[in-house]
């Protein structure tokens, strides 16, 4: 089919106006005109055709299965050891748990779905569509990253039993050991095989990235600091909590970051988001991912509601989009499929009355995941 | 005094825009909104910005509620409606400079919805000073609550409400008592012999059922129906507060009992039971019946500066961004019995006033740039 007229916004930072072919769920072709008489055609006159937001660390398809006030079915987060690099989340992907939200009246295409916090390491993370049934019909990417965690919550979910870990001591020792001990694995014929070990040591061989979050600087310079020597070690680091513009480091090291927020301002770690120190190292060259809440309590708007908080600081969406878009797919690696609206990726597409990053009013008018409509303007929002 | 010269004020007594100053007197208060005013003092540029009325928050904790303090939930026992917010609100948190950073200078500061009754809440501005200087009213309404909230806390001891049978029965039992209770005062017509013995939690209920304040009720979904039929049972008025799910129920809001309807803050996806529907249509479907609608932040349970992403979403589904920023300022005022001194720009007010880039409710690159109460600049950008 043909989507007509719309002006596109790439994802990359460009917009303009043109004619969009699908063909067999990906975008076929870019062109100002596009004439097939044969074919359907989709008229987005007055219309903004941006790419399906990407919500890098997500909890969905994980909540929404459990009882009234309990989101969560909480199977990513294995609480019986806090050193779980060798589990898959994808085991913990719920399709209908994800389908009922409709991620895709608010934006979302693809979201990257990710091990809880309260773990040391907590798992591979992977990357899904957000509406089908069969889980791994609907992985777009599994095992796109390792999720590990510094955060105060591994004290929290262990500490308070008497099972290590109670201090951030043993949090950074264990993180140090656990990389130094995977890069002297080796797979020996008659020795009794390490599965975490083995599941460390793609991450050191740089196979997958690793994605840490931190609540402080403190932690995040830490962390920099104890992956150093594996020089094919890939870091994201999550979160951003205290970071500040001061925090050139990051850009120099190349370590892009995914930012988190807290719905909660009791929340003394989140109220550290400093929003504005981060655009100005993401202006310095600093890849930014906007994610969302780091709980089960994520809303279906926070990748557009911290887009918005970005745009009343950088007042420049070429910057802010990426970061909802194509930075996110990067990241997540599966920049080679979506993120961005090129011909040859996937026709994950949302059809704006106007642009959300400048005013409220914008509706979606229809949202194409894969190239199926999984969103049109007048469908009911569904109820649990 | 400040003159504040040539912005588009949103003054909320007309339903569109116009240019005009502002002129601030000492007294704090609006003197004039006009053509050309000039005055012998600090003028304020506001050329190319949108002036809009300080941002009113229906329902809000803060001040009450941090991490390592809770001072708004008294829950030794399911209904305190002698226990007052008043004391529970410490003037100097953090959050009031949040809140004024956000635009929010007058909030509805209440207990938390652990109790079925919870008592006694009050309006108070944001500004610095006593907490007796800062509040315009009080009591403004009895805070209640239904659904999960105050089962989940008294089901750990097994003790009512563990159920919603049991909020029902404890809140008409409540109503009941404090009916009872006015008819013994009336009939021993200031007899300290035949007087019922003095109760401050019955007595706190008087001016509801005297309809002089609502019953705040924290309520989603199908409890709004409860709450609407006790209302009309006892005559007296309620604000329907989070309101999650009101559009399945616009026959039953738009009852006269209803004095609002306070939607929001979402926090979450969707979630089974109460959580099972988000629907920001409901404040244009309200607010096109004549029902009083508004958002809230819930502060601190949300962030301060969420109030007017809510807003937004209410325009993304249909509301004229005008209407939405009315509902954050003069229908939450009028709620509150607070719109004779706040919510709207006109003179005699309280000057509360707030200066944007451009309108906040439209534009979300918006940023406030100066933050006014009762005549004092508190914040600029």
């Amino acid at each position: 089919m043909i989507i007509k007229n719309g002006r596109i916004h790439d994802g990359k930072g460009k917009v303009f106006p043109a004619d969009l072919r699908l063909n067999d769920g990906k975008i076929a072709e870019i062109a100002e005109h596009i004439d097939a008489p044969d074919e359907e055609v989709f008229d987005a006159s007055g219309m903004e055709i941006l790419p399906g937001f990407i919500q890098t660390l997500s909890f969905w398809g994980i909540n929404g299965s459990s009882t009234e006030i309990r989101p969560s079915s909480n199977d990513n987060d294995e609480l019986s050891d806090p050193i779980t690099p060798q589990l898959d989340v994808k085991y913990a992907f719920n399709g209908r748990a994800a389908t009922v939200q409709q991620l895709g009246a608010f934006g979302l295409t693809t979201v990257g779905v990710t091990p809880t916090d309260n773990n040391l390491f907590g798992g591979t993370m992977a990357v899904f569509e957000v509406d089908g049934v069969n889980p791994f019909a609907m992985c777009v990417k599994p095992c796109v990253g390792m999720k590990a965690s510094v955060c105060k919550k591994l004290k929290d979910s262990y500490g308070k039993r008497n099972v290590a870990p109670q201090t951030k001591m043993w949090i950074f020792e264990q993180l140090s050991e656990q990389l130094r001990l995977a890069s002297e694995y080796k797979i020996e014929k008659d020795k009794p095989r390490d599965m975490k070990l083995e599941a460390i040591k793609r991450v050191v061989d740089g196979e997958l990235p690793l994605f840490v979050s931190t609540d402080t600087e403190q932690d995040a310079l830490f962390v920099a600091d104890i992956v150093k020597p594996y020089e094919k070690l890939r870091l994201v680091l999550c979160n951003g909590f205290g970071l500040t513009a001061e925090s050139g480091w990051l850009v120099e090291n190349g370590i892009p970051l995914v930012v988190r927020s807290s719905s909660m301002t009791m929340d003394d770690i989140a109220m550290a988001l400093d929003l504005k120190g981060i655009a100005a190292l993401a202006d310095k060259g600093l890849e930014v991912a906007l994610s969302g809440v780091d709980s089960s309590f994520q809303m279906r708007e926070d990748v557009l509601w911290l887009g918005i908080a970005m745009m009343k600081i950088m007042k420049d969406e070429s910057k802010v989009l990426p970061m909802m878009t194509s930075i996110p797919a990067k990241l997540l690696s599966v920049d080679d499929v979506t993120g961005s609206i090129e011909a040859g990726k996937r026709a994950d597409l949302v059809l704006w009355s106007a642009n959300p990053l400048e005013t409220y009013e914008a509706e979606i008018v229809a949202t194409y995941m894969g190239g199926r409509v999984i969103y049109r303007k007048g469908d009911e929002l569904r109820c649990m | 005094m400040y003159v504040i010269k040539n912005g588009l004020v949103y003054s909320m007594t007309e339903s569109a825009p116009f240019e005009a100053d502002i002129l601030v007197g000492d007294s704090g208060k609006i003197e004039a909104v006009g053509k050309d005013i000039s005055a012998d003092c600090e003028i304020i540029d506001a050329a190319g910005c949108a002036v809009v009325p300080g941002l009113v928050d229906a329902h809000s904790h803060i001040g009450g509620v941090q991490m390592e303090t809770e001072d708004l939930n008294e829950c030794t026992k399911p209904c305190t409606p002698e226990v007052d917010s008043y004391y529970g609100i410490d003037p100097k948190s953090r959050d009031f400079e949040v809140a004024i950073r956000c635009g929010i200078t007058t909030s509805c500061l209440i207990p938390g919805s652990g109790n079925v009754i919870g008592g006694w809440g009050m309006v108070m501005k944001s500004n610095p000073g006593t907490i007796a200087e800062r509040v315009i009213r009080r009591p403004v309404c009895l805070k209640a609550a239904t659904g999960i909230n105050p089962k989940g806390m008294y089901s750990k001891n097994k003790q009512m409400p563990m159920t919603r049978m049991g909020i029902a029965f404890l809140l008409r039992d409540y109503l009941r008592q404090v009916r009872e209770y006015m008819e013994k005062k009336e009939t021993a017509a200031g007899d300290p012999e035949k007087m019922p013995k003095f109760d401050l939690g019955l007595e706190h209920g008087i001016p509801v059922l005297e309809k002089k304040i609502p019953l705040k009720v924290h309520t989603y979904m199908h409890d709004m129906v409860t709450v609407v039929e006790i209302a009309k049972e006892f005559d007296i008025e309620v604000t329907i507060d989070h309101a999650q799910g009101a559009s399945d129920f616009y026959d039953v809001l738009t009852d006269s009992h209803v004095r609002g309807v306070i939607f929001g803050p979402i926090s979450a996806g969707l979630f089974p039971g109460e959580g099972g529907k988000i629907d920001f249509e409901c404040c244009k479907g309200l607010d096109d019946r004549g029902v009083r609608v508004t958002v809230m932040t819930d502060g601190p349970v949300t962030p301060e500066n969420l109030l007017i992403y809510q807003a937004g979403e209410a325009v993304r589904k249909g509301m004229d961004p005008v209407r939405a920023l009315r509902m954050i300022t003069m229908n939450a005022a009028e709620m509150l019995y607070a719109d004779s001194r706040v919510g709207s720009l006109e003179a005699g007010k309280d000057a509360d006033i707030l200066i944007y880039e451009a309108l906040p409710t439209k534009y979300v690159a918006a940023n406030l740039k100066m933050t006014m109460i009762n005549g004092k600049v508190l914040y600029r950008a």
